[in-house]
């Protein structure tokens, strides 16, 4: 079963237009939705929690339509927007007994699990807490409910590294499990290298690509020749090139390319940046 | 939707700390003042904004979108505005309804109305701010809302102004106060209620 899914999807905005968008996101794996600012991440996640009004098209979590079924849902969703929202005025302990009032599986040991193992205090206020720790708290409430699906909205911006990495494990454990998914946005594409299966991309409202990381890896190279090389290339084989008086950088697709010429692994960054010059190019 | 009255109570108690000391002290002066309407009157105008504040604060902290992803309907966020609106409302009535009764007739206004009436004349002032406001910041936004709500009141005080003008003083002497009381308690709790409903229309076709 998929724990996502959105078919045709579309959003107009005065100056911005989202979709048609189709994106499967199947159970235990976790997507990575990469796009620069203001391709559409975010729209997707408020069109997927119901918060904005498609124009067009349906969305599927966990099997069941959004529109119709989202207070259920709800509650079998962790959500981590890019602010977390939570007021000001409350400490961890106070968002504690709200939670648990809220949430019908709300689990508040696991949930002073994770603070402990995040290292954030229970008794200091939201609004003296840093960027990170703000973060850490939502992805703690998030993980604290018997959520089946998580839906984080740069929920990794603003931790150092050593956070990111630990939280990047806290969601491999969390998809060990089969029936649990997540989709993730976020600008620090070498994250999601680690952490995803599918990387979807977005670029200015449409979605470029959406494939199995490794998939993805083991397809494309970088061929470093000159231009001459580079001009000799089938035209099936160069994605998008940038070249300079000293020779050219192609991303290509590596059963394309004759012998002979030099390839080495292309990152998710990398493909990004290719990709998303190749559609500014079009 | 125990957690989302719990979450108003919560900030209440933080944000609106101010309110409640300025309250509490009206009250002990409204207990030892002989003339004391507004001093009776303040403590109930301020609860009433009790509600509109803490849609503020929720916006500014990007609660209103946070709350949008928990298990609650949109009937259920607007509803614990009203309901932690009137449970201020409430206490405040009780705390002035017990100091005026301690006090006993020794007020203008208890002498004039007695406590029932007078009650009621704080209901409908209290209530009556977020009645007409709440709807406008369901709609708009806290910021948008506030300048809606500023020119509706503006408009009504016009009309209220022009109306008057138009019946006549004589007429509105002739009116028997404590009758027409329970008939403005009424159109009140109507209005009230019409708030409610329009502000959870308003809030359910709104994009977040």
């Amino acid at each position: 079963m998929n724990a996502l899914e959105i078919n045709q999807l579309s959003k107009s905005f005065p100056h911005f237009t989202l979709g048609p968008l189709n994106l499967a996101l199947p159970s235990g794996c976790i997507m990575g939705l990469v796009g620069e600012n203001g391709a559409g991440k975010s729209t997707t996640f408020k069109l997927i929690l119901n918060m904005l009004r498609s124009d067009s098209g349906t969305i599927s979590i966990l099997g069941k339509d959004n529109r119709e079924n989202l207070r259920m849902v709800q509650e079998d969703i962790g959500v981590v927007l890019d602010e977390v929202g939570l007021p000001e005025c409350l400490n961890a302990k106070e968002v504690s007994a709200i939670m648990r009032r809220t949430f019908r599986n709300w689990n508040n040991a696991e949930y002073i699990r994770l603070l402990d193992r995040l290292s954030l205090p229970e008794n200091k206020p939201f609004k003296d807490f840093s960027r990170g720790m703000k973060m850490k708290l939502g992805i703690a409430i998030a993980l604290s409910h018997g959520s089946k699906l998580l839906l984080l909205d740069e929920a990794t911006s603003g931790l150092d590294p050593v956070v990111r990495d630990e939280i990047s494990e806290m969601f491999l454990d969390f998809t060990r499990s089969e029936d649990h998914s997540i989709l993730i946005s976020s600008h620090i594409v070498s994250d999601l290298e680690k952490l995803c299966d599918i990387i979807a991309f977005l670029h200015n409202g449409k979605l470029l690509l959406c494939e199995e990381k490794d998939r993805l890896l083991a397809e494309y190279a970088l061929a470093h020749c000159t231009l001459e090389q580079l001009n000799a290339l089938p035209a099936e084989a160069v994605r998008c090139a940038k070249t300079s008086p000293y020779g050219a950088e192609a991303m290509v697709l590596r059963h394309a390319v004759p012998a002979g010429i030099a390839l080495s692994p292309i990152s998710i960054e990398e493909l990004f940046v290719f990709m998303a010059k190749e559609a500014k190019e079009q | 939707m125990s957690g989302l009255l719990l979450k108003d109570f919560y900030m209440t108690i933080r944000y609106c700390r101010t309110y409640l000391f300025i309250a509490i002290a009206f009250i002990a002066l409204s207990f030892a003042s002989s003339n004391s309407v507004f001093f009776i009157f303040y403590p109930c105008l301020l609860c009433g904004m009790i509600p509109v504040n803490l849609l503020g604060y929720d916006e500014r902290s990007r609660w209103s979108e946070y709350s949008a992803t928990l298990p609650y309907s949109r009937a259920q966020l607007v509803s614990s505005k009203y309901l932690i609106g009137l449970l201020a409302q409430f206490a405040m009535l009780v705390a002035t309804g017990i100091t005026q009764a301690l006090r006993g007739n020794r007020t203008a206004l208890y002498q004039g109305y007695g406590l029932l009436p007078m009650l009621l004349m704080l209901f409908i002032a209290s209530t009556i701010t977020p009645a007409i406001s709440l709807p406008f910041l369901f709609k708009l936004g806290a910021e948008k809302g506030r300048i809606a709500y500023l020119v509706m009141v503006a408009i009504m005080c016009a009309a209220i102004f022009v109306g008057t003008e138009l019946i006549g003083d004589q007429f509105m002497r002739a009116l028997h106060f404590q009758t027409i009381l329970p008939l403005l308690c009424i159109a009140e709790v109507l209005i009230y209620a019409l708030s409610w409903l329009l502000s959870i229309h308003f809030y359910k076709n709104r994009e977040l």
